[in-house]
């Protein structure tokens, strides 16, 4: 038997049990955001496509499938929508500016030489995609800080029908601020256990500090960390703005 | 105003001016730290293309080739202030090539004096990327400063922390050949828990049965992930893929699974177990029913989005690579395994274990909710 299948099979049952509806659509919801990033990645595969706009496409549909399909579709998981997209768009245009500078696109000396079989001219740009690369990697934390916040605002916004725009921001503000340490957490353990071979790697073949900044491959890696907390944290104010904008004006 | 939250004033711009300037200062030091380096380091002064082909693939891929000639001023070393010239060949992809503007910062080999003119000339090993990465963490300091306030400064010591820790225990595991990473990391995830979540939560029965559930919840995964790739000899898993291994693979491989969930699991423990506590705060009598019922609706509402903030880390980073895959013409089914078998495996075990951690947590709150029931 192959190993993923029984770990998927093994995930699908836990869901299933716990979750019941829910459990088996948070599953089937991984498997359409697979299905999104792979349409994403054959869509870049053409030259003439701008990587970015794609990208922000796959975010759109990667919304709809955290928010609306596993959630449903009511005020709170349209602000939570709006504010993931606000967010993801000032993001990558912080992101853009410094992928680019940096130059951390593409690939490093330490992973070339397993690519030498390969042609690395392929007319794809790989700046536009490297900014692709660390906006998808944040998607999953935004939508689930959109809607972690939006959510309790929506419940403090229906127990006290009076509350001020002005007052309902700073309670969103201050559930961001309660759910902050965890989801910069969640983020930097994912990115410590995928990058833990390259760290055992530096050590073991005794990079010099100077050598290890500035190689692609961990400046990389550390802007994405970086730009992963910024993304988490933007979203907070984002989200907290623009649900207590709806909720209050809508009365 | 009385005198007392004068001085407050004072001291907090005193405290404010002090930082800008300390970041003023980082910023400088990382433009002017060349003397620090021992590889040669050039300023671009001037860049000229000078000659464009197009390069076609037998597979129609269309890409450009450009040569670049850069006037460039050394920065450091015995040869500091003379001008060098380098020629750079990059491609409209840019996969492993770099277009070089006037102001970047490049190291170099120096290679030899022009014999006409005298002029140096040398080749490009690398660009200098430290002041970029120490812009973008200033960003992320100050934007989690202003945002996040005392709990953002808390994230940013928890990272500084785990981080160091992280070091240290991968120089305990090189150091001692006979150490078992996976031991290591075992007693490293202890710790990262208990720093992570006091840090974030304070010293309180709500952060004790988090860290509890974070523990069993992430060594019960571990367990299951084990057995299931014992039992399916681990069919289907690519290891050629694991790049940059010095050590044995699996090992590592196992480790950075078992690390990189425990994020996520503590995301859980403490959701679980704050909200819980938070129930049994505003009701001291509310009967175990009444809290189970709720702490299934809290984990039936964070387990999907967690499973796919792991997910999208994970597979996120495959992304340029089967872009190289795909143009290169490989079959898709061999370019899917062979770049995301690992990354799959990661997400899913990941997934097990937060979904795991959602009825331990539950139970282990319950336990401490009962004891402090029966102590009130």
């Amino acid at each position: 038997m192959n190993a993923l299948v029984v770990l998927a099979a093994i995930l699908f049952i836990l869901m299933g049990l716990i979750g019941r509806g829910k459990g088996i659509r948070s599953f089937l919801a991984i498997f359409f955001n697979f299905i999104v990033i792979f349409i994403a990645i054959i869509f870049m595969n053409d030259p003439n496509a701008n990587p970015i706009i794609i990208t922000l496409v796959a975010c759109i549909f990667i919304s709809v499938i955290n928010l609306f399909y596993i959630n449903e579709v009511n005020s709170t998981t349209k602000t939570a929508f709006i504010s993931t997209l606000i967010s993801t768009i000032v993001l990558l245009l912080f992101i853009f500016i410094i992928a680019d500078r940096a130059r951390i696109q593409g690939f490093g000396e330490e992973e070339i030489q397993e690519l030498g079989m390969f042609s690395l001219h392929i007319g794809v740009d790989f700046v536009k995609i490297a900014v692709s690369v660390i906006i998808m990697s944040t998607i999953g934390a935004i939508t689930d800080a959109a809607i972690a916040i939006s959510s309790p605002m929506r419940e403090i916004h229906y127990h006290n029908r009076d509350i001020t725009r002005q007052d309902l921001f700073k309670s969103g503000l201050s559930i961001g601020r309660d759910i902050l340490g965890t989801s910069t957490n969640t983020l930097f353990f994912a990115f410590f256990g995928s990058y833990l071979a390259l760290l055992i790697w530096f050590k073991d073949l005794s990079y010099s500090a100077g050598e290890i900044i500035n190689s692609k491959i961990f400046s990389a890696e550390m802007i994405t960390i970086l730009c992963a907390g910024i993304g988490v944290t933007l979203v907070i104010p984002i989200t907290s703005w623009i649900t207590a904008y709806f909720l209050v004006a809508r009365k | 105003m009385n005198p007392f939250s004068k001085l407050l004033i004072k001291k907090q711009l005193l405290f404010l001016s002090l930082f800008v300037l300390f970041i003023v200062a980082t910023i400088v030091f990382v433009h002017n730290n060349h003397f620090l380096y021992d590889r040669t380091i050039v300023k671009v002064l001037e860049t000229e293309v000078v000659e464009k082909t197009e390069v076609i693939h037998p597979l129609d891929n269309i890409d450009h080739l450009y040569t670049q000639q850069l006037t460039a001023e050394i920065k450091n070393g015995e040869e500091k202030g003379k001008l060098i010239h380098l020629v750079n060949e990059f491609s409209t992809s840019k996969a492993y090539d770099h277009e070089f503007e006037v102001g970047d910062e490049l190291f170099v080999d120096i290679d030899s004096t022009r014999a006409d003119t005298g002029e140096l000339q040398g080749t490009i090993k690398d660009v200098k990327r430290d002041k970029y990465l120490m812009y973008v963490a200033w960003v992320f300091v100050l934007v989690l400063l202003i945002v996040g306030r005392k709990q953002g400064l808390l994230s940013i010591v928890s990272l500084v922390i785990n981080a160091l820790l992280l070091s240290f225990a991968l120089d305990v595991y090189l150091n001692n050949a006979n150490w078992s990473l996976l031991m290591i990391c075992s007693i490293a995830a202890v710790l990262f828990t208990v720093i992570s979540l006091l840090l974030v939560n304070g010293f309180n029965e709500k952060t004790y049965a988090a860290i509890i559930a974070t523990l069993l919840g992430t060594f019960a995964s571990l367990f299951i992930v084990w057995v299931v790739l014992w039992a399916t000899s681990e069919k289907g898993l690519r290891y050629e893929e694991l790049q940059f291994i010095t050590r044995p693979y699996h090992v590592v491989f196992l480790a950075g699974l078992f690390l990189g969930s425990l994020g996520a699991i503590m995301d859980v423990a403490i959701t679980m177990s704050s909200s819980m506590f938070h129930m049994f705060e505003k009701n001291n009598n509310i009967p175990v029913k009444a809290l189970i019922k709720s702490g299934m609706e809290i984990g039936k509402d964070i387990m999907g989005t967690m499973t796919n903030i792991l997910f999208f880390v994970y597979v996120s980073g495959s992304i340029p690579i089967l872009i190289l895959y795909f143009k290169n013409g490989s079959p898709l089914g061999f370019a899917l395994s062979m770049n995301l078998s690992l990354e799959m495996a990661r997400a899913l075990a990941g997934g097990i274990g937060i979904v795991l951690t959602i009825p331990i947590g539950l139970y282990v709150t319950i336990f401490f909710i009962n004891r402090k029931r029966t102590r009130l």
